[in-house]
């Protein structure tokens, strides 16, 4: 079966490549037409297919662990009064 | 001055107070751990946030209620480390970003994109391994995956954030993930992963 017409456009009119539509698939930055259209496409692409999964792996790895800890509790004291003491 | 954009904000001191208060100060986490993986140390880290703060109270009448405050303290964050962090402690980049965009906009860019690890490895990286990996990563490619990836901003945010065009937020973005992905296969390696294509 072929696929359906592609909704990715570049603006130069250059042919949009797999990984520029694997990239806007990651972040989120494409129309329910785009991540339906991408969906049909990893069936028939074995690169994108196995991408998408290690690229989404690792999206949610950094968000998971790379959070860091929370801002020290006497920083916001510091700054309120290096703010009030510049208001004086 | 960089900040001073947009029709300017009349704003009384009880405003004010409201605008950082809860505009401004709920964002001191992000802040922090922004400053964090962009200096790789605490106490500068603090010192970052600290005067990021503070210049935002400064020229809080640049900024109007209501609109992405996150965006706006990451800029002057990141203006901040440039200016005059980074101007102290290293030198500027040596990353050859005219050639990070032409590789990415050229023909080659989609052979690369069959990875050479595997979901299975990833999910045993169970420790420091993804953060000392980013840590490992150029400062302004570091910088575009903890933008994106960590603090989920869209490509326009970030094209302002770091006054670059939207085309090379991507092709940075692009060539963060690569190098980040080649990291974490040499941690796979080293846990017993055997390269992973057949």
């Amino acid at each position: 079966m072929s696929e359906p017409i592609s909704p990715f456009t570049s603006t130069s009119g250059k042919r949009v490549t797999c990984m520029e539509m694997l990239q806007l698939i990651l972040d989120g930055q494409v129309t329910s037409e785009q991540r339906e259209y991408f969906k049909a496409h990893m069936d028939n692409c074995m690169p994108c297919f196995k991408s998408y999964q290690v690229d989404m792996a690792i999206k949610q790895l950094v968000k998971d662990r790379c959070c860091g800890e929370d801002a020290p509790g006497e920083l916001i004291l510091q700054i309120r009064a290096q703010i009030n003491q510049k208001k004086a | 001055m960089e900040l001073e954009e947009g029709p300017r904000q009349s704003y009384n001191n009880r405003e004010k107070e409201e605008v950082f208060n809860n505009e401004f100060l709920p964002h001191i986490n992000s802040m922090y751990n922004f400053g964090y993986r962009l200096t790789l140390d605490r106490d500068d880290a603090k010192d970052l946030v600290q005067d990021t703060y503070f210049k935002a109270f400064r020229f809080i009448e640049s900024f109007q209620k209501g609109t992405n405050a996150k965006a706006w303290l990451f800029r002057i964050l990141k203006n901040s480390f440039i200016n005059d962090y980074r101007k102290k402690t290293k030198e500027p980049t040596k990353v050859d970003y005219q050639e990070v965009e032409s590789y990415y906009n050229s023909e080659d860019v989609d052979r690369q994109i069959t990875p050479d690890l595997r979901v299975d490895a990833l999910k045993d990286m169970i420790g420091d391994e993804i953060s000392n990996a980013l840590n490992a990563l150029d400062v302004d490619f570091r910088t575009v995956i903890i933008l994106c990836d960590l603090e989920g901003f869209k490509y326009e945010e970030m094209a302002k954030i770091l006054d670059i065009p939207i085309g090379t937020v991507r092709s940075r973005l692009h060539r963060a993930r690569q190098l980040l992905k080649e990291k974490l296969s040499h941690y796979a390696k080293s846990m017993g992963y055997k390269n992973t294509e057949p």
